[in-house]
C-alpha cells in the first residue's frame, strides 16, 4: 500500500512540475524576449519577477485561495503558485542570452534584409538558446523541490508524503517523500543535460 | 593582567547562565501562551531563548524531552492520546491524572493549567450551517453525500481526529478530506471552497469571519486544558522560574483565550504587544 501511494505521489509530482514548467516556459521566454529589447520596461518586468520570488508560498497560498478561476484549493492554485516561482530563471536567462548576441552578428542578418521576426527566429533565438536552456534547467531542478508545498493546499504530489511524516513524526514517511524527490531531481538534471548537449553541438 | 582576568571571570559568569528556551506550537493561540510563559519568566529576572512556532506537538515533545526547550504550553488532550499514546478519555480529572504522573516518570512537570478548555471544534459557515439546519456534530449525516472537507495533516492523521470521530458519530462521508496546511482551512472555508474544517474552539476567528462551531453533542473529544509543560529542572537554569509559572494558574479562561487570539489573528496585533497588555491587567 505504502509503494502504491509512492507511486501516485510520485506521477502527482511529476504532473505539477511537467504542467507548471511548460507553461512557465510559454511565459517567461516571450517575456525575456520582449523585456531584452526594452531597457525600462523591461527591467521593471524584470523586477517584478524577483519580487514573486520573494513571496512565502503560504502567503501567496493564501492570496490565491480566494482568487476565481486561477485560485481555489488543489492541485490547480499549487500550479498557479510554481509557474510564479519558476519565471525568475527562465526570464532572466533569456534576457542574458539575447542581451549576449553580437550587434555585428544581429547587424549581418540585417544587411541579409530579415525580416525583424526572421532575425528573432533564425539568428537571435539560437545563440541565445544556451543560456536559455540553462535557465529552464535550473527552473525544473528548482520546481521539483517547491513542488512539495501543494501539499499545503490540497495539490497532492510527495510533499503529502513529508507534511504527513512531520504531523506525525514519522521519519519513514518524510523519507518515502523526499527520497523519490530527490530522485526525480537528478533525472531531470541528467535529461535536460543530454538536451543541452544536444543543442550546442 | 588582573583586569584581563577579572574580564574572564565576568564572561565566564555571564556564559553558565543559560536562558530558559521557551517554545510553542505553529499556531497563534500556541505563540500567544509560549509568549505570556516567556514575560512571566523575564518579569522574574530570567533570562529567555524563545523557540516559537515549531512544527506541531510532536516536534516540541520530543524537543523538551531532548533538553533542547524547558517550557511550552501543551493541552491535555493532546499529551494524553498523541504523546502517551493512550486511549482517549473524557473524564476530565482521570485525563488530568494520567497525564501528570506519565509527564513526571519522563522528567517533566505538567501544570499549572492555564483555566482554559481548548477542544476541537468541527467548522462551517453560518449561511452554510442554516441552510442545512447543522447545530451538532450528529446533524453532519444530512449532508455527508455533498459536504467538502478540508483538514490539517495532524488532524487526519491522529486516532483522536478524524478517523476517530467517523466513527464515533456513524459517518459515511462521500468524499475525502482534502488534506492541507492548517492555517489555509480557514481561508479555504471562509471562500467557500470547502464546507467542514477542523479547528480549535478557541479560535478568534470563528466570530469574525461568520462561522460556527458544531456541538460535540457524543462527547467524542477528550478534554483540552491548557497547560505549561516544564522541564523538572527549570529552576537551575533561573530559581525563580517554577514560582513564575505557578503563578500563571487559572489566569486564562475560554472567552479570555478568543480574545487573545482575536486581537492577534483578527485585529492583526503583535503578539508580545497583546500579553504584555493583558499581563498589565
Amino acid at each position: 500500500m505504502m509503494t502504491a501511494n509512492i507511486a501516485r505521489a510520485t506521477g502527482e509530482h511529476v504532473m505539477i512540475v511537467a504542467i507548471a514548467v511548460v507553461i512557465a516556459i510559454a511565459i517567461g521566454v516571450p517575456l525575456g524576449v520582449w523585456a531584452a529589447r526594452r531597457a525600462r520596461a523591461g527591467g521593471a518586468a524584470l523586477r517584478v519577477v524577483d519580487a514573486i520570488q520573494t513571496i512565502p508560498s503560504l502567503a501567496l497560498f493564501g492570496f490565491l485561495i480566494p482568487i476565481p478561476f486561477i485560485g481555489g484549493i488543489g492541485m490547480r492554485t499549487a500550479i498557479v503558485a510554481l509557474i510564479l516561482y519558476s519565471l525568475l530563471p527562465v526570464v532572466r536567462n533569456t534576457v542574458t542570452g539575447i542581451r549576449g548576441v553580437e550587434p555585428s552578428v544581429r547587424e549581418a542578418g540585417v544587411a541579409m534584409g530579415f525580416t525583424p521576426r526572421q532575425l528573432l527566429l533564425e539568428v537571435e533565438l539560437p545563440l541565445a538558446m544556451p543560456s536559455i536552456v540553462a535557465g529552464i534547467r535550473i527552473a525544473t531542478v528548482t520546481a521539483i523541490g517547491v513542488a512539495t508545498i501543494a501539499a499545503a493546499i490540497g495539490g497532492g504530489g510527495l510533499g503529502t508524503l513529508i507534511f504527513r511524516g512531520v504531523a506525525m513524526v514519522d521519519t519513514r514517511l518524510i523519507f518515502a517523500g523526499a527520497l523519490p524527490a530527490a530522485a526525480l531531481a537528478l533525472i531531470a538534471d541528467a535529461v535536460m543535460t543530454m538536451i543541452e548537449r544536444r543543442l550546442i553541438r | 593582567m588582573k583586569r584581563l582576568s577579572l574580564l574572564f571571570v565576568v564572561a565566564l559568569a555571564a556564559c553558565s547562565k543559560h536562558p530558559i528556551v521557551v517554545g510553542s506550537k505553529n499556531f497563534t493561540e500556541s505563540d500567544i501562551l509560549g509568549e505570556l510563559v516567556a514575560q512571566k519568566l523575564e518579569a522574574s529576572r530570567c533570562a529567555v531563548d524563545r523557540r516559537l512556532h515549531m512544527g506541531g506537538s510532536l516536534i516540541c515533545d520530543a524537543a523538551i524531552a531532548a533538553g533542547s526547550l524547558d517550557a511550552y504550553v501543551e493541552y491535555s488532550g493532546t499529551a494524553l492520546t498523541a504523546i502517551l499514546h493512550q486511549p482517549a478519555m473524557t473524564d476530565r480529572a482521570a485525563v488530568d491524572r494520567t497525564v501528570t504522573a506519565s509527564y513526571a516518570r519522563r522528567g517533566l512537570r505538567w501544570g499549572p493549567n492555564l483555566g482554559f478548555n481548548n477542544t476541537f471544534a468541527m467548522i462551517v459557515r453560518r449561511d452554510y450551517a442554516q441552510q442545512h439546519g447543522l447545530r451538532a456534530i450528529s446533524d453532519l449525516r444530512k449532508v455527508q453525500s455533498e459536504v467538502r472537507l478540508g483538514f490539517g495533516y495532524e488532524f487526519v492523521e491522529r486516532p483522536d481526529g478524524w478517523p476517530g470521530l467517523v466513527g464515533r458519530y456513524h459517518l459515511n462521508v462521500a468524499a475525502p478530506p482534502k488534506t492541507m496546511d492548517l492555517g489555509l482551512t480557514y481561508k479555504a472555508l471562509a471562500a467557500g471552497e470547502i464546507d467542514l474544517i477542523a479547528g480549535n474552539s478557541t479560535d478568534g476567528l470563528i466570530d469574525s469571519l461568520g462561522l460556527v462551531a458544531l456541538a460535540d453533542d457524543l462527547h467524542y473529544f477528550p478534554p483540552y486544558d491548557a497547560a505549561v509543560v516544564a522541564r523538572n529542572d527549570i529552576d537551575r537554569k533561573c530559581s525563580g522560574a517554577s514560582a513564575a509559572l505557578a503563578s500563571l494558574a487559572n489566569t486564562i479562561d475560554d472567552a479570555t483565550m478568543r480574545r487573545l487570539n482575536y486581537e492577534v489573528d483578527g485585529k492583526k496585533r503583535d503578539v508580545a504587544e497583546v500579553v504584555k497588555e493583558f499581563l498589565r491587567r
